[in-house]
């Protein structure tokens, strides 16, 4: 989630009342600073947020039940939309849908594992998670056909991309964008 | 200098016929979709969000060494006519810019390459070549991608590859398209069967330059249908593959054409030429059909002294953006099958006629 103020991304999330209006802002420490809200909320925080938060999600529920599904947390397209368009709204959508959305890939596609080309920036170990699929086919092979000096070097092989994948695994972890909402607010 | 005023003037790249299989094949369309993380895709988007998307992404893409000169067509600065222009030279989708802030095309010298910003998805990358060159046209795509993604952060997932807003696109996001010329299938009455075929192999076929042009030209695109679960040189492959074997198709069948019915498929082409190079007005439903004739006859070398890219372009200059641009006004549709009419006797060098 980004800073609706100035983009970077946002670690508070800040719920109000305005005129019967509910507003849900997600900003960035500096822009809350300068909004003067961190100051002003803190004492107060616990209580009126939680209120205000339950509130919210007693609406998205309500949505919920009149659509019967889900609704993305990140940008709020409700289940019934995507059914209605075929169109998703952001790239969590991918992760609200995800049940629904593996039988559909896997009836347009034929599949549901992307096999094509990696961004530069993704994270290493889909690389290495490849290779080291790519490895166990030919260490199974290499067993069948009884060569055995072959097999021990892939499985060597094998092991270090895995420790490679784990190593990779925390120190990619570091998440692109603040969690998508939920019930956490960091004030 | 590469301006708009520039690119209108000149006939697009990807039209001259310089390509492989030019006699069958009029173009090759690569094009991949790609969505930056942290913005939602642009239906969902407010204002703010496509604003910094456009903004992010017009920087990026003036860093690839393909784009440095690109020229720049914000939608919401560009009026109708301006659009209907690029969606006649392939730039622009036919929707694209009837929500226009936010959005805009960038267009790499000849046309070549170009780019959509938060059409259906953020970016829409696309190369546009002649003939039939789908592995050279993903080549391409694929270097400007790396050089535009160097300063973005594209939405990706570990198992469903690249995130885009129709789940029919995800994974490689890439749609591989060729326009044909079937002819030849059609006038024998084949290309029903062979278009049933193609689509057994797991790609689309549809009528190109509106629905009905099937029926007055044999003009059909030929596409992949799905973008997940194969390697995007593999979709490139696939269609490459299958469009050949169209193309041997379609030139056995004109061959038979030829051979069953050769002088009244000879009349045919010469009064194409005959009307075209002659007549006064002209719909656009008129040349596809006669530009497809005569097209056949060039091919065949029936006739000589017109080459296959002049006829490709008339096939995009003759459309209504493209007459309403020259001529500076708003041209009634009678006088734009005027204006139509003289154009071709222009094009077709029958300049001491034109009188």
């Amino acid at each position: 989630m980004r800073c609706d103020d100035c983009g970077s991304p946002a670690n508070i999330r800040y719920v109000e009342m305005v005129d019967g209006e509910l507003r849900d802002l997600h900003l960035c420490d500096d822009c809350a600073n300068t909004r003067g809200m961190a100051l002003s909320l803190s004492p107060f925080a616990g209580p009126l947020v939680d209120m205000l938060m339950g509130l919210l999600d007693e609406m998205r529920v309500g949505e919920e039940r009149t659509e019967d599904g889900r609704v993305c947390p990140e940008c709020g397209l409700t289940r019934g939309e995507f059914r209605r368009t075929g169109k998703l709204g952001c790239a969590s959508c991918y992760e609200a849908f995800g049940s629904e959305l593996k039988p559909l890939l896997r009836r347009v596609h034929g599949s549901t594992v992307h096999t094509g080309t990696i961004p530069s920036k993704a994270p290493r170990d889909i690389e290495t998670g490849r290779r080291a699929r790519a490895l166990q086919l030919e260490l199974e092979r290499a067993v069948r056909a009884e060569e055995y000096e072959r097999a021990a070097e892939l499985r060597d092989e094998i092991r270090r991309l895995e420790t490679e994948v784990e190593v990779g695994d925390t120190e990619d972890r570091t998440p692109v964008e603040s969690d998508a909402g939920g019930a956490n607010v960091d004030v | 200098m590469w301006t708009f005023e520039t690119m209108v003037g000149e006939p697009s790249s990807w039209l001259d016929a310089s390509g492989p299989r030019s006699d069958v094949v009029l173009s090759t369309r690569v094009r991949v979709a790609r969505n930056l993380s942290g913005h939602p895709f642009p239906a969902m988007a407010g204002v703010d969000d496509l604003a910094a998307v456009e903004e992010k992404v017009l920087t990026s893409a003036s860093k690839s060494n393909y784009l440095t000169n690109a020229l720049v067509v914000r939608m919401d600065e560009a009026g109708p006519p301006v659009r209907q222009i690029l969606v006649e030279r392939h730039l622009a989708s036919p929707t694209f810019g009837v929500r226009a802030e936010g959005r805009s095309v960038v267009i790499g010298e000849n046309e070549v390459v170009s780019a959509m910003v938060n059409e259906e998805d953020h970016l829409r990358l696309q190369s546009l070549r002649s003939g039939l060159q789908p592995l050279d046209a993903w080549r391409l795509v694929s270097r400007i991608d790396v050089e535009v993604e160097r300063n973005l952060q594209y939405a990706f997932s570990k198992n469903w590859g690249y995130l885009t807003s129709c789940p029919t696109n995800v994974g490689t996001g890439v749609r591989v398209s060729v326009l044909v010329h079937l002819v030849g299938l059609a006038r024998l009455g084949e290309v029903a069967q062979v278009l049933s075929g193609i689509s057994k192999l797991g790609l689309s076929v549809r009528g190109f330059y509106g629905e009905r042009s099937a029926a007055l030209g044999g003009f059909f695109q030929v596409s992949n249908q799905t973008t997940l679960g194969q390697s995007e040189e593999d979709i490139a492959y696939t269609v490459e593959r299958v469009s050949s074997r169209i193309v041997e198709l379609e030139l056995k069948a004109r061959e038979e054409l030829v051979a069953r019915a050769g002088r009244k498929i000879e009349d045919e082409i010469w009064r194409a030429h005959g009307i075209l190079t002659s007549a006064r007005v002209m719909s656009s439903e008129e040349v596809m059909s006669l530009c497809s004739s005569l097209r056949l006859g060039v091919a065949r070398g029936i006739i000589g002294g017109i080459d296959l890219g002049t006829l490709n372009r008339l096939l995009v200059v003759t459309q209504p953006g493209h007459l309403k641009y020259f001529h500076g006004e708003n041209p009634s549709s009678d006088e734009r099958d005027r204006m139509r009419a003289d154009l071709i006797r222009r094009e077709l060098g029958n300049r001491e006629r034109t009188q």
